[in-house]
């Protein structure tokens, strides 16, 4: 096999088993799991352009993930006056009281140069700012999460398009991948992993404790769509006539009622399938755009230089190379990336649920995608979302099944037999391992290696 | 209304509520922090499956205390489960060795970069974590026997006659002892044998400690075995003060991880004073001291508010915060951690 | 004439869209049986299969089929796993109808992405959220146990009314918990009860010595638990009681359960709490029903979970077809009065009735009697430890 057949190839296989999907099981089924693999990819591109081009050891994709999912809320969901009257104000003021104090903060603490108690001072300035803030907040937050706790109890959104939302999540992760990166990127490898795992965890706990903000463990749901929803389309003449044109040969023949009736369930099964569609394509051509973007970025002057450093920093930096500053802007931008791809995801799913962000799902796995994809290369990142994400859903009834056939000389009512059917749902993470820990032995560059071929 | 010395009371609700749990909590999280940091010193990674790697090795212990219960075998007033510790330990020093003659010895002959072995773990990671599930399932395991209680805070009321009570529990007991023991020998053992030395001189300058002569096969051996004695014990621990329940390890390996940082990574000392700053930090700064300053404050100044730092929500964030603090201070932590 | 013709046009569609076998109907349960309340359904699904099975069993049900039950684990908290659950039960198995989901995100999730779009009657016997009041559901969702907006209320005058002024509250920080929690602290306050600390706590967590030691140190002497029994909810309670912080503690629904006693034991007496369903003859036929099918009929949402299965039966009955939105229609007429009064067991009676073209009333397990959003009123039974969890009286 010729290295650049290998792409088509394995892409090839990957569509195949999709199709296999949708005879097998049902269509349906497998649109779901191709636009979470687009969805996969996308992120998986974002972590690939800071662990592939700048060796950037990055473990708090989660929390990104779960910023561009904050951002659909508060772009898409309607405002909510009576929140926003009682505690719109002080919030607001709350917020520049912060940034203000934060810029005097950070002028006291230049200004006061190498003169003596600098750190001591600074410390009491943040204090100092913290209860300034927290006296407009506390009362504010208080006042917005009693407004009918059941139903709203938070600011909403600004009732803009969802598709705005998107760039919006990329925004919201980009500015904070540029305040994480100017505190840790400084700090190495082992101990910026960990940094970024911790916070991630702390903007989670934020995401679900600030219900003023997000509504919390409380989930919003009822997001609106970019696409049309399927109950609308069961009932407009368009799509009727479209279902119709499409199944002109199985409806031939039949009697009025037997065809209107045969007709509803077909465009009932037809909007379901209509709208993932809707969201594929959507989804494909952001992937599309990324991707591009990407690879011109990669092969670019600015791609070789970035490469550079990740191969060899200290040569790097002696060629008169901003080290720091190139790592912030990769930072920012594979973070950007991931927050899009969250905004993405929460779109699909319809509601912002903060509770299901956990770090094997939304960390541990995205860098499975990368690394048995092929790090350092756009397409084997793009394979690596496609593929881990089958296997991950698919692992389940596979291991089922496959439980299922091995114990099959037992004794159906058998303990062991009943167990081993029990516990097969984590054969899934098992095989998440395996595949991870032998792509890396014999194939280590990942299944569609970097083509510079510097490892 | 209260009996006793008011600051006699504000102690023991202190000591009850704030200072035991945190010890006890603290031991467990030093134990973790410690095996995180041996196989960095030596080996030059962050073993993501530390977490799981603890949850294998209670798991074992677990099965076997089940078996010993039901031959009727006990330890009298203390837990079944330390006599099927020993057990427990020499299993999980086989599937280290094991995981390490089939994952990471590859990798350490063609010397990969660090990173490369920070993914593998992830990799081991989701191999345990599936494993230990489906071996003993997800649920909450209950192998407790023994005596549950050294003193009640009903019985220390009454003893001492104040409104406060203190409460011990045998596995707050057995897990500060068992910590102190196993420490003082760990300390021993890097200190004072020869392959404790060699290690020291193998974390500390690794081409230097080869010329003198020392195996590097043997040194990442004792690394395991030591490692494999470290995360059963704490496991095991852990699980007999708390529950045993698979999912749980994954969220303790992130306050493990911290505690190792904020020591700085290599530095066993340094993972002692992190656990135990970490684990005192979480209760301290979210305890409401309301009912403290009550007993302490004259009664015109008793305070209205529950005098809270923290709310409880952000307990989980506690270490987070503190170590991103501590790393901005010093950037390879307090006890300034090794860097690969 | 007009039945043969509708049975024709029936078969033909189900073989243009490739539907089922005509002899057996398949039916959906999606339920939590992994994650945070895996306990609770162990008894929940086989409630419901009793009802599917007593209807199969008649030979009544639509001229003698059979239904077959397809289980879907909806996880509880990853509304994607149960969007993708419950698209494969309905695109992919076909099922008619949707028994569940159990916890109310996940029931959201399915409600929204599937249910409603795919048109497919869901009657979830557990999700209890408030919110789910107000779901744009176009009348496909229903659920046979009552929004927590109630049970928080009931609650609180429960404890009100045995003598307590002053309580600390802890909740599961889920939407669960957090509905919960909100209705009861506004409720005791407007009883003139104090509340002086609410704090959520996380499953599934390594520690709860920090929570605890602030519960306990806010002034309270009883703590009101609003969590999972087999979750933080037990680790709270355990704790606690290890620390000698609490005498008494209220519990919510979701900790209620044998486990609880059997895990902590003696010193739970006197733990007191509320649980949906009222006291009725059903509830008392359908406990006899199930105990001697070896299921634990008193445990939470049991009968509501027969009450699911059978209202989707009679419902199918009274179509006279697996149409997916005929069912919708007459979930309403055989759920609510007028009609012959139908318990638990007496499947049948009703099958037949509802054959003979006349109108039934499911009374149930749980006397279900559906408001116009399709949710129950709630009654509640205040339950205390003793030596296990016993009926105080009924609210």
């Amino acid at each position: 096999m010729k290295p650049k057949q290998r792409p088509f190839i394995v892409f090839a296989i990957m569509a195949a088993m999709l199709l296999i999907v949708g005879f097998v099981q049902s269509w349906s089924v497998a649109l779901v799991i191709l636009n979470l693999c687009l969805v996969s990819a996308i992120m998986a591109l974002g972590v690939n352009i800071q662990w592939g081009y700048a060796g950037l050891f990055n473990v708090g994709i989660m929390g990104f993930t779960a910023l561009g999912g904050v951002a659909v809320l508060l772009v898409s969901m309607a405002p909510v006056s009576a929140a926003l009257e009682v505690g719109g104000g002080q919030m607001a003021l709350a917020a520049v009281t912060l940034i203000v104090g934060c810029i005097a903060v950070v002028i006291l603490y230049r200004a006061w140069g190498e003169r003596l108690f600098r750190k001591t001072v600074t410390c009491l300035a943040v204090i100092a700012v913290f209860f300034l803030v927290h006296s407009f907040y506390g009362p504010a937050s208080d006042a917005i999460e009693a407004v009918d706790p059941a139903k709203t109890g938070y600011l909403g959104g600004l009732g803009l398009p969802v598709i705005l939302s998107w760039v919006a999540g990329g925004l919201l992760a980009a500015g904070a991948a540029w305040l994480i990166g100017k505190i840790t990127l400084d700090l190495r490898t082992d101990y910026l992993a960990i940094a970024t795992l911790g916070i991630a965890e702390i903007i989670i706990s934020l995401l679900k404790n600030e219900d003023w903000l997000t509504r919390g463990v409380k989930n919003v749901t009822g997001l609106p769509r970019p696409v049309p929803f399927e109950l609308d389309l069961q009932e407009s003449p368009w799509f009727i006539d479209l279902v119709e044109t499409f199944n002109r040969g199985a409806l031939a023949g039949l009697g009025n009622t037997e065809r209107a009736d045969a007709l509803r369930m077909l465009s009932m099964e037809g909007s379901g399938i209509f709208v993932k569609l809707c969201y594929a394509g959507l989804f494909m051509i952001v992937l599309t755009i990324i991707f591009t973007l990407c690879s011109l970025a990669l092969h670019s002057p600015w791609g070789r230089m970035i490469r550079a450093i990740r191969d060899n920093e200290t040569a790097a930096a002696a060629m008169g190379k901003n080290v720091t500053g190139r790592r912030l802007q990769i930072f920012v931008l594979g973070s950007a990336v991931v927050g899009i791809a969250g905004a993405m995801l929460t779109t699909l799913d319809g509601q912002f649920t903060p509770g299901t962000y956990n770090p094997l799902r939304y960390t541990f796995l995205i860098w499975v995608m990368v690394v048995v994809g092929g790090s350092g290369n756009n397409l084997g990142s793009i394979l690596g979302g496609f593929l881990i994400w089958f296997v991950w859903i698919e692992a389940e009834p596979v291991g089922i099944w496959l439980m299922d056939v091995l114990t099959s000389g037992f004794d159906p009512a058998s303990e062991f037999r009943a167990r081993m059917l029990d516990n097969a749902q984590y054969m899934r993470l098992m095989v998440m391992g395996v595949v991870l820990l032998l792509v890396m032995r014999f194939s280590p560059g990942g299944i569609l290696p970097e083509k510079t071929g510097h490892r | 209304m209260t009996e006793g010395p008011e600051f006699l009371n504000a102690l023991i609700l202190l000591s009850n509520y704030v200072v035991l749990p945190a010890i006890t909590y603290g031991s467990q999280l030093a134990l973790g922090a410690l095996g995180v940091t041996l196989v960095f010193g030596i080996l030059r990674f962050s073993n993501f499956a530390h977490g799981d790697t603890m949850a294998f090795g209670a798991m074992v212990t677990i099965l076997f205390t089940w078996w010993f219960q039901s031959l009727g075998i006990s330890f009298g007033q203390l837990p079944t489960a330390l006599l099927a510790l020993p057990v427990g330990i020499l299993f999980t020093i086989v599937i280290l060795l094991l995981t390490d003659r089939l994952v990471y010895r590859y990798y350490r002959r063609i010397k990969s970069k660090p990173i490369t072995f920070v993914m593998l773990s992830v990799g081991v990671m989701f191999v345990m974590t599936g494993l230990v599930r489906f071996i003993i399932g997800p649920k909450d395991q209950n192998f407790a026997d023994g005596a549950r209680f050294i003193f009640k805070a009903r019985d220390f009321k009454k003893w001492a006659g104040l409104s406060e009570g203190l409460a011990l529990r045998s596995s707050q007991l057995i897990t500060i002892v068992v910590t102190m023991l196993l420490v003082a020998a760990l300390f021993w053992f890097l200190q004072k044998t020869k392959a404790g030395k060699s290690m020291r001189a193998y974390s500390d300058n690794e081409e230097l400690a080869l010329l003198s002569g020392i195996n590097p096969d043997t040194v990442v051996r004792v690394t395991w075995i030591l490692t494999a004695v470290l995360a059963t014990t704490a496991g095991l621990l852990y699980s007999l003060d708390k529950s045993f329940k698979p999912f749980v390890f994954f969220q303790l390996l992130l306050p493990i991880f911290a505690s190792a940082i904020v020591g700085g990574l290599g530095k066993p000392i340094g993972a002692i004073a992190g656990g135990f700053i970490i684990a005192f930090s979480e209760v301290c700064l979210t305890y409401v001291y309301r009912k403290f300053l009550i007993y302490l404050l004259p009664e015109s100044m008793e305070p209205e508010t529950l005098v809270q730092l923290l709310s409880t929500e952000y307990k989980f964030a506690v270490s987070f915060i503190i170590l991103v603090l501590v790393l901005l201070i010093a950037p390879t932590g307090l006890f300034k951690g090794k860097v690969v | 004439m007009k039945k043969t013709f509708l049975t024709a046009a029936l078969v033909v569609v189900m073989t243009a869209t490739g539907f089922a076998q005509s002899s057996v109907v398949k039916v959906g349960i999606i339920l939590g049986f992994t994650g945070p309340i895996e306990s609770l359904t162990q008894d929940m699904a086989p409630g419901a299969e009793l009802a599917f099975k007593e209807a199969s069993d008649s030979g009544l049900f639509l001229g003698g089929k059979r239904i077959k039950v397809i289980r879907g684990d909806s996880t509880c908290v990853d509304a994607a796993a149960a969007t993708a659950v419950a698209e494969r039960l309905v695109t992919s198995d076909k099922v008619v109808a949707i028994m569940g989901a159990a916890c109310s995100g996940a029931t959201t999730a399915v409600v929204n992405n599937v249910s409603v779009p795919n048109g497919v009657v869901t009657i979830s016997p557990s999700a209890t959220s408030p919110a789910l009041s107000t779901i744009k559901d176009k009348g496909y969702f229903f659920r046979t146990a009552p929004s927590d907006a109630r049970q928080g209320q009931v609650l609180a005058q429960v404890a009100i009314d045995r003598g307590i002024k002053k309580i600390a509250v802890t909740f599961t920080n889920n939407d669960y918990g957090k509905g919960l929690a909100d209705s009861f602290v506004s409720g005791f306050k407007k009883l003139g009860g104090k509340v002086t600390i609410n704090a959520p706590h996380e499953d599934g967590k390594a520690d709860y010595s920090a929570e605890v030691g602030a519960l306990a140190a806010s002034g309270a002497d009883e703590l009101a638990v609003l969590g999972y029994v087999d979750q933080g909810g037990l680790g709270i309670i355990q704790a606690s009681l290890d620390a000698g912080a609490f005498k008494r503690f209220v519990v919510g629904d979701g900790m209620i359960g044998q486990s609880i006693i059997d895990r902590i034991g003696d010193d739970m007496i006197g733990t007191f709490g509320t649980l949906p369903g009222g006291v009725s003859e059903g509830r008392a036929k359908f406990v006899q029903m199930a105990t001697k099918a070896g299921i634990n009929g008193e445990g939470p949402y049991v009968t509501t979970s027969y009450d699911a299965a059978a209202l989707i039966v009679l419902a199918m009955q009274a179509a006279g077809s697996t149409n997916r939105s005929a069912i919708r229609s007459k979930v309403m007429m055989v759920a609510n009065a007028p009609g012959e009064k139908i318990l638990p067991g007496e499947l049948a009676k009703g099958l037949k009735i509802l054959k003979a073209g006349g109108d039934v009333d499911y009374v149930g397990a749980s006397s279900v009697e559906f408001n116009d959003v399709g949710e129950v009123f709630g009654t509640y039974r205040e339950m205390e430890i003793k030596k296990s969890f016993q009926l105080i009286q009924v609210r």
